[in-house]
């Protein structure tokens, strides 16, 4: 069943048409991976599905109710977490204050509840030895850990997460791997910004490819990523052809 | 520099006894000192709540002051009530005014809300000078607060120094303070993760217009005397922005720190008349230039010193599933 549809979206900067039409469905406990090239409209869409951009054309359908109209706040405490593609944890926060953050202003926790939630998350993304470390003194694996952490706090439906898996080492990303599993196992879907071609391959149910602000192709991961498309996109099309 | 919790409670409890039984052996120049560094703490604290937690940097909070003393003033001698009447009624008005205040001037982020705010409080002086009801220019002599003994006023100022470290420690160690301090590291990520902007800073804004204007009501009231050209000048402002500057933006520790400074230096620099604002500027720019976060931040960098720790930290003892705490079991 599909848990999000989303269809024509659109959005303009003025005469910058970032995303012309872009359609897909997120099915519940799926992880969709998104690829494309760089301005291909990735984390803009991202923004769009959170609430932090208004798209310009398009509907988004959550749970099959129209989300377009609803406000950041809204879609929160709907069950949208997101992680940024540059960590941004509350510098001087401690780790386990963070995911608080998540969970008492993200879900409507009191602050005792979302204590002992954000101590198993900890546990969960492997963060907890370090939960009274600063956020700011946390090195860029445990960073990204906490962005996930943070999310999670707010007891999302629906994870979206920036390059999450980006500048981490081969077994690093198999850690976030890992969680990814975990908490699909807890009926959490995902959509997946990605570079990384390991976590599309292992990680994700299904890719899509997004260019010039189109959905180009969507499907299982391995047929999406050998496709015609994609390495039209990537390489540019064969003159010959 | 970690003190744990039981030495770190009796050494405040003995800070207050020494604080409170000063009347007793300290002389009255002494007393006087402290008085004015209770009331100026109690003002830099809150607008340390607002520029270094809420973002929210205001160069408008002598029209809190202003406010505050004109309402004492009213009360007390245009009405002829008694002087707690009017103490109390103060921060209130100033609270409603803040609220007013708010709608237009919190539709300004950044600089344009740092502007807004001191016009709103000029706007305020000029009223007040073309407002017969409140003399005008001249000003009013408050006669109620001759009552008041020097033991008096340095309880008073006492309770609204001290009080105003509290109200903001117990307010960041809330749900409400967490949003406070992840709104003050990062203000879109705490968006976001849903913390809600307005309601946040609106209260901020509220809870420092409550307590400034006390202070400006019981300032006023000890000097005996409001008008203004004094009452609403900015000089209020960039006092509270000296003290919270070089003892440190963002922390409890820092506008409490500044107060000391601040009067100390005050008083030592009267001496001078002609050079003395040249000194303060000389010495606040090279606190800023070696020590940006001020002289707490610095502390807090190189040595983690915290006073006031607002901080949460995992309270159930995990399960013994790990290998090193069931060791140490056996």
């Amino acid at each position: 069943m599909a848990i999000l549809s989303v269809s024509g979206l659109a959005i303009s900067f003025g005469s910058n048409h970032v995303l012309k039409s872009v359609n897909f469905e997120l099915n519940e406990t799926e992880v969709l991976g998104v690829i494309g090239p760089n301005g291909a409209g990735k984390t803009v869409m991202l923004n769009i599905l959170t609430g932090l951009l208004k798209p310009t054309a398009g509907s988004i359908v959550y749970m099959g109710a129209d989300i377009t109209g609803k406000s950041l706040y809204d879609r929160g405490r709907m069950g949208f977490g997101r992680t940024f593609q540059i960590p941004r944890p509350f510098e001087k926060l401690t780790a386990y204050e963070n995911v608080m953050v998540g969970g008492i202003f993200g879900d409507g926790l009191s602050e005792k509840a979302a204590g002992s939630k954000a101590s198993e998350i900890l546990e969960l993304i492997g963060l907890y030895p370090k939960a009274g470390v600063f956020a700011g003194k946390l090195g860029l694996l445990d960073r990204k850990r906490l962005e996930i952490g943070v999310a999670l706090a707010s007891n999302p439906k629906i994870l979206l997460f920036d390059e999450v898996a980006g500048g981490l080492t081969e077994s690093e990303v198999v850690e976030i791997l890992n969680i990814v599993l975990k908490l699909k196992a807890d009926g959490v879907s995902f959509i997946w910004i990605e570079h990384v071609l390991k976590t599309m391959l292992e990680g994700t149910d299904r890719v899509m490819c997004l260019a010039q602000g189109r959905d180009v192709v969507c499907g299982l991961p391995a047929e999406v990523l050998a496709s015609k498309e994609v390495s039209e996109v990537y390489l540019g099309a064969d003159e010959d052809e | 520099m970690k003190f744990n919790k039981p030495i770190k409670v009796a050494i405040s409890v003995l800070i207050l006894i020494v604080l409170l039984l000063m009347p007793k052996w300290g002389s009255d120049r002494f007393i006087n000192i402290f008085i004015l560094i209770f009331l100026y703490m109690s003002m830099g604290q809150m607008w340390n709540l607002l520029a270094g937690y809420a973002g929210l940097v205001s160069l408008g909070q002598q029209m809190f002051i202003g406010i505050g003393g004109y309402t004492v003033a009213v009360v007390c001698q245009s009405y002829n009530l008694p002087l707690w009447v009017g103490l109390i009624v103060a921060p209130f008005v100033c609270t409603l005014c803040a609220l007013i205040i708010s709608l237009p001037i919190f539709k300004m982020s950044g600089d344009f809300f740092t502007i807004g705010s001191w016009i709103v409080a000029e706007a305020m002086l000029l009223f007040f000078t073309n407002w017969s009801f409140v003399k005008y220019g001249f000003g009013f002599t408050i006669s109620a607060g001759r009552v008041l003994t020097l033991t008096h006023r340095y309880i008073m100022a006492l309770i609204l120094g001290i009080g105003s470290v509290l109200v903001v420690y117990i307010a960041l160690r809330t749900k409400f303070g967490l949003g406070i301090m992840a709104m003050r590291d990062n203000e879109g990520v705490s968006k976001v993760r849903g913390v809600k902007i307005y309601r946040t800073k609106l209260n901020c804004f509220l809870i420092s217009a409550f307590i400034t204007g006390l202070a400006g009501g019981a300032m006023h009231l000890f000097d005996g005397y409001i008008q203004p050209y004094a009452a609403f000048s900015i000089d209020w402002t960039v006092t509270m922005v000296f003290m919270v500057i070089i003892g440190g933006i963002g922390t409890i520790e820092g506008p409490i720190l500044g107060a000391f400074i601040y009067v100390f230096l005050r008083q030592y620099l009267l001496n001078f008349p002609g050079v003395s604002m040249l000194i303060f500027g000389a010495i606040a720019l090279i606190i800023i230039l070696l020590a940006p976060k001020g002289i707490v931040g610095l502390l807090q960098d190189r040595t983690g010193f915290e006073l006031f720790s607002v901080r949460r930290s995992i309270k159930a003892p995990k399960l013994p599933d790990k290998p090193e705490s069931a060791s140490q079991n056996t």
